[in-house]
Protein backbone atom coordinates (compact mmCIF):
# COMPACT_ATOMS: atom_id res chain seq x y z
CA UNK A 1 0.00 0.00 0.00
CA UNK A 2 1.61 3.61 -0.90
CA UNK A 3 2.18 5.66 2.27
CA UNK A 4 2.73 9.28 2.47
CA UNK A 5 4.46 11.04 5.24
CA UNK A 6 3.89 14.23 6.00
CA UNK A 7 7.10 16.00 7.96
CA UNK A 8 8.94 19.24 8.22
CA UNK A 9 12.07 17.48 9.88
CA UNK A 10 13.37 14.20 10.07
CA UNK A 11 15.80 13.33 13.04
CA UNK A 12 17.44 10.07 14.18
CA UNK A 13 16.24 8.38 17.45
CA UNK A 14 19.55 6.79 18.67
CA UNK A 15 21.48 9.87 16.66
CA UNK A 16 19.87 12.44 15.75
CA UNK A 17 21.86 13.33 13.06
CA UNK A 18 22.35 9.51 11.22
CA UNK A 19 19.00 7.78 9.73
CA UNK A 20 19.93 5.12 7.60
CA UNK A 21 18.29 4.43 4.16
CA UNK A 22 17.72 1.63 2.26
CA UNK A 23 19.67 1.16 -0.79
CA UNK A 24 18.08 0.18 -4.32
CA UNK A 25 19.59 -3.42 -3.75
CA UNK A 26 16.88 -3.93 -0.81
CA UNK A 27 19.87 -5.11 1.58
CA UNK A 28 22.36 -2.57 2.09
CA UNK A 29 21.73 0.91 4.31
CA UNK A 30 23.25 3.97 3.31
CA UNK A 31 23.33 7.06 5.77
CA UNK A 32 20.93 9.63 4.87
CA UNK A 33 22.89 12.64 5.99
CA UNK A 34 26.14 11.41 5.20
CA UNK A 35 24.55 11.11 1.23
CA UNK A 36 23.32 14.29 0.97
CA UNK A 37 24.78 17.20 -1.08
CA UNK A 38 25.98 19.93 1.64
CA UNK A 39 25.77 22.46 -1.33
CA UNK A 40 25.81 23.06 -4.87
CA UNK A 41 26.25 25.90 -7.40
CA UNK A 42 25.64 26.67 -11.07
CA UNK A 43 27.76 29.80 -11.38
CA UNK A 44 28.22 32.09 -14.42
CA UNK A 45 31.53 33.43 -14.27
CA UNK A 46 31.27 35.27 -17.24
CA UNK A 47 28.32 36.97 -16.06
CA UNK A 48 28.74 36.95 -12.58
CA UNK A 49 25.83 34.84 -12.14
CA UNK A 50 24.79 31.99 -9.55
CA UNK A 51 22.46 30.50 -11.65
CA UNK A 52 20.66 28.29 -8.81
CA UNK A 53 22.04 26.94 -5.82
CA UNK A 54 21.70 25.04 -2.31
CA UNK A 55 23.30 26.23 0.67
CA UNK A 56 24.91 28.79 -1.07
CA UNK A 57 24.63 32.32 0.63
CA UNK A 58 26.99 33.91 -1.95
CA UNK A 59 29.47 33.70 -4.29
CA UNK A 60 32.91 35.34 -4.74
CA UNK A 61 34.02 36.94 -7.69
CA UNK A 62 37.69 36.58 -6.70
CA UNK A 63 39.67 37.31 -10.13
CA UNK A 64 39.76 35.36 -13.39
CA UNK A 65 39.00 31.79 -13.26
CA UNK A 66 38.60 32.24 -9.24
CA UNK A 67 35.60 31.98 -7.35
CA UNK A 68 34.76 31.51 -3.66
CA UNK A 69 31.77 29.69 -2.90
CA UNK A 70 30.18 30.77 0.71
CA UNK A 71 27.88 28.24 2.62
CA UNK A 72 24.78 29.85 4.17
CA UNK A 73 25.38 26.85 6.98
CA UNK A 74 29.03 26.15 7.82
CA UNK A 75 30.60 22.38 7.03
CA UNK A 76 31.94 21.13 10.89
CA UNK A 77 35.61 21.26 9.02
CA UNK A 78 37.69 21.99 6.39
CA UNK A 79 38.17 17.84 5.44
CA UNK A 80 34.45 18.24 3.18
CA UNK A 81 34.47 16.49 -0.60
CA UNK A 82 34.63 19.30 -3.17
CA UNK A 83 33.79 18.93 -6.91
CA UNK A 84 33.38 21.47 -9.66
CA UNK A 85 32.77 20.69 -13.37
CA UNK A 86 33.64 23.27 -15.37
CA UNK A 87 35.60 22.00 -18.81
CA UNK A 88 37.68 23.50 -21.41
CA UNK A 89 38.91 22.93 -24.89
CA UNK A 90 39.64 24.54 -28.16
CA UNK A 91 42.52 24.58 -31.03
CA UNK A 92 44.01 27.73 -32.18
CA UNK A 93 45.95 27.04 -34.92
CA UNK A 94 48.29 24.37 -34.28
CA UNK A 95 47.73 24.44 -30.54
CA UNK A 96 45.41 22.55 -28.46
CA UNK A 97 43.97 24.29 -25.04
CA UNK A 98 42.15 22.52 -22.80
CA UNK A 99 41.14 22.43 -19.14
CA UNK A 100 39.07 22.30 -16.14
CA UNK A 101 38.08 23.30 -12.77
CA UNK A 102 39.53 22.56 -9.33
CA UNK A 103 38.51 22.86 -5.98
CA UNK A 104 39.34 22.73 -2.45
CA UNK A 105 37.78 23.22 1.11
CA UNK A 106 39.39 26.40 1.87
CA UNK A 107 37.78 26.94 6.03
CA UNK A 108 34.63 25.73 7.16
CA UNK A 109 32.63 28.58 5.79
CA UNK A 110 34.22 28.78 2.35
CA UNK A 111 35.19 27.09 -0.63
CA UNK A 112 37.39 27.61 -3.47
CA UNK A 113 37.54 27.19 -7.03
CA UNK A 114 40.12 27.70 -9.48
CA UNK A 115 39.17 26.92 -13.47
CA UNK A 116 42.63 26.86 -15.59
CA UNK A 117 43.11 25.80 -18.91
CA UNK A 118 46.66 24.60 -20.55
CA UNK A 119 47.71 27.32 -22.42
CA UNK A 120 51.07 26.65 -23.85
CA UNK A 121 51.91 22.83 -22.78
CA UNK A 122 54.11 24.64 -19.89
CA UNK A 123 52.14 27.25 -18.47
CA UNK A 124 48.28 27.53 -17.29
CA UNK A 125 45.53 30.75 -17.58
CA UNK A 126 42.99 31.02 -15.49
CA UNK A 127 39.29 31.72 -17.01
CA UNK A 128 36.18 32.74 -16.69
CA UNK A 129 33.64 29.88 -17.35
CA UNK A 130 30.11 30.52 -18.13
CA UNK A 131 28.93 27.39 -16.47
CA UNK A 132 30.82 25.73 -13.66
CA UNK A 133 28.76 23.52 -11.69
CA UNK A 134 29.97 22.00 -8.24
CA UNK A 135 28.85 20.19 -5.19
CA UNK A 136 29.85 19.67 -1.67
CA UNK A 137 29.51 16.50 0.64
CA UNK A 138 30.56 16.31 4.03
CA UNK A 139 29.56 17.06 8.02
CA UNK A 140 27.67 20.18 8.55
CA UNK A 141 28.49 21.89 11.82
CA UNK B 1 15.03 2.71 20.48
CA UNK B 2 15.83 1.77 16.57
CA UNK B 3 12.60 1.94 14.44
CA UNK B 4 12.12 1.50 11.18
CA UNK B 5 9.47 3.57 8.90
CA UNK B 6 8.02 2.00 5.82
CA UNK B 7 6.85 4.70 4.02
CA UNK B 8 6.91 5.39 -0.18
CA UNK B 9 6.81 9.20 0.11
CA UNK B 10 8.53 12.17 2.34
CA UNK B 11 6.16 15.45 2.33
CA UNK B 12 6.42 18.56 4.37
CA UNK B 13 3.73 19.70 6.63
CA UNK B 14 2.39 21.80 4.19
CA UNK B 15 2.30 19.07 1.51
CA UNK B 16 5.12 20.77 -0.68
CA UNK B 17 8.51 19.66 -1.23
CA UNK B 18 7.05 15.95 -1.95
CA UNK B 19 9.73 13.18 -2.65
CA UNK B 20 9.73 9.46 -3.01
CA UNK B 21 11.53 7.39 -1.03
CA UNK B 22 13.08 5.57 -3.96
CA UNK B 23 14.37 9.54 -4.59
CA UNK B 24 15.89 9.85 -1.77
CA UNK B 25 17.58 6.42 -1.88
CA UNK B 26 18.65 6.81 -5.41
CA UNK B 27 19.71 10.65 -5.32
CA UNK B 28 21.72 10.29 -2.17
CA UNK B 29 25.68 9.93 -2.51
CA UNK B 30 26.56 6.42 -1.74
CA UNK B 31 30.60 7.60 -1.03
CA UNK B 32 32.61 10.71 -0.73
CA UNK B 33 36.30 11.28 0.19
CA UNK B 34 38.56 14.03 0.46
CA UNK B 35 42.13 12.91 0.77
CA UNK B 36 45.87 14.36 0.76
CA UNK B 37 47.78 12.25 -2.00
CA UNK B 38 51.61 13.52 -1.26
CA UNK B 39 53.65 11.76 0.46
CA UNK B 40 51.98 9.23 3.01
CA UNK B 41 48.30 9.11 1.42
CA UNK B 42 46.02 9.98 4.38
CA UNK B 43 42.26 10.27 4.18
CA UNK B 44 41.25 13.67 5.64
CA UNK B 45 37.41 12.93 5.52
CA UNK B 46 34.68 10.46 3.97
CA UNK B 47 32.07 8.57 3.52
CA UNK B 48 31.75 4.50 2.98
CA UNK B 49 35.14 4.24 1.98
CA UNK B 50 37.70 1.49 2.84
CA UNK B 51 40.64 2.68 2.00
CA UNK B 52 43.20 4.92 -0.65
CA UNK B 53 46.00 3.00 -2.52
CA UNK B 54 49.13 5.18 -4.04
CA UNK B 55 49.39 3.71 -7.26
CA UNK B 56 51.94 6.11 -8.36
CA UNK B 57 52.72 9.57 -8.84
CA UNK B 58 49.17 11.17 -9.13
CA UNK B 59 47.67 8.00 -9.22
CA UNK B 60 45.31 6.42 -7.13
CA UNK B 61 42.28 4.12 -5.86
CA UNK B 62 39.29 4.30 -3.88
CA UNK B 63 38.15 1.19 -2.18
CA UNK B 64 34.62 1.06 -1.39
CA UNK B 65 33.23 0.02 1.34
CA UNK B 66 30.06 -0.82 0.72
CA UNK B 67 30.09 -2.00 -2.72
CA UNK B 68 28.01 -0.58 -5.74
CA UNK B 69 25.57 -2.55 -7.95
CA UNK B 70 27.91 -2.50 -10.83
CA UNK B 71 30.56 -0.48 -12.21
CA UNK B 72 27.98 1.91 -14.15
CA UNK B 73 27.92 4.45 -10.87
CA UNK B 74 28.59 8.05 -11.60
CA UNK B 75 32.21 8.99 -10.32
CA UNK B 76 33.35 13.45 -9.91
CA UNK B 77 36.57 13.80 -8.99
CA UNK B 78 38.35 17.26 -8.64
CA UNK B 79 41.59 18.35 -8.02
CA UNK B 80 43.97 20.61 -6.09
CA UNK B 81 45.53 23.25 -8.50
CA UNK B 82 48.72 22.89 -7.91
CA UNK B 83 51.51 26.18 -7.54
CA UNK B 84 52.29 25.98 -10.64
CA UNK B 85 50.28 22.91 -11.80
CA UNK B 86 47.18 22.90 -14.17
CA UNK B 87 45.46 19.85 -11.75
CA UNK B 88 42.27 18.17 -12.34
CA UNK B 89 40.94 14.50 -11.59
CA UNK B 90 40.08 12.37 -14.04
CA UNK B 91 39.23 8.48 -14.19
CA UNK B 92 40.25 5.59 -16.95
CA UNK B 93 36.92 3.85 -16.76
CA UNK B 94 38.37 0.70 -15.32
CA UNK B 95 36.37 1.37 -12.33
CA UNK B 96 34.95 -1.76 -10.51
CA UNK B 97 31.83 -2.51 -7.98
CA UNK B 98 34.14 -2.07 -5.24
CA UNK B 99 36.67 0.11 -6.34
CA UNK B 100 37.20 3.42 -7.92
CA UNK B 101 40.21 2.86 -9.79
CA UNK B 102 42.67 4.75 -12.26
CA UNK B 103 42.40 8.25 -10.64
CA UNK B 104 44.89 10.47 -12.00
CA UNK B 105 46.04 14.09 -11.46
CA UNK B 106 47.04 15.47 -14.81
CA UNK B 107 49.76 18.69 -14.61
CA UNK B 108 51.18 20.39 -17.99
CA UNK B 109 51.66 18.45 -20.72
CA UNK B 110 49.67 15.92 -19.28
CA UNK B 111 52.15 14.34 -16.64
CA UNK B 112 50.56 13.56 -13.43
CA UNK B 113 51.07 15.31 -10.27
CA UNK B 114 50.76 14.60 -6.84
CA UNK B 115 48.49 17.02 -4.91
CA UNK B 116 47.35 17.34 -1.35
CA UNK B 117 43.87 18.20 -1.89
CA UNK B 118 41.52 15.16 -4.02
CA UNK B 119 37.92 15.20 -3.78
CA UNK B 120 36.16 12.35 -5.09
CA UNK B 121 31.96 11.34 -4.93
CA UNK B 122 29.88 8.45 -5.65
CA UNK B 123 26.43 8.36 -7.31
CA UNK B 124 24.88 5.56 -8.23
CA UNK B 125 22.17 1.94 -6.97
CA UNK B 126 24.22 0.21 -4.13
CA UNK B 127 24.34 -3.84 -4.53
Amino acid sequence: MASQLKVDTLTGVTTAGSIDVTGEGNSTTTNLQQGLAKGWLKFDQDNTTADDSHNVSSVTDVSTGVFNQNHSNNMANANYSTNITSGFYRVIGTNREDGGGTGVPDITSVAYFDVRYNSSGSTYTNIDMTSNTTVIHGDLA
Amino acid sequence: MASILRVNTLTDASSNNSVPMATVASGSAKAWINFNGTGTIAIKDSFNVTSITDDGTGNYTITIANDMVNAFYCSNLTSQAGATAYGFGTGDNTQTASALTGIFTIQHGGATQDVSHLSASINGDLA
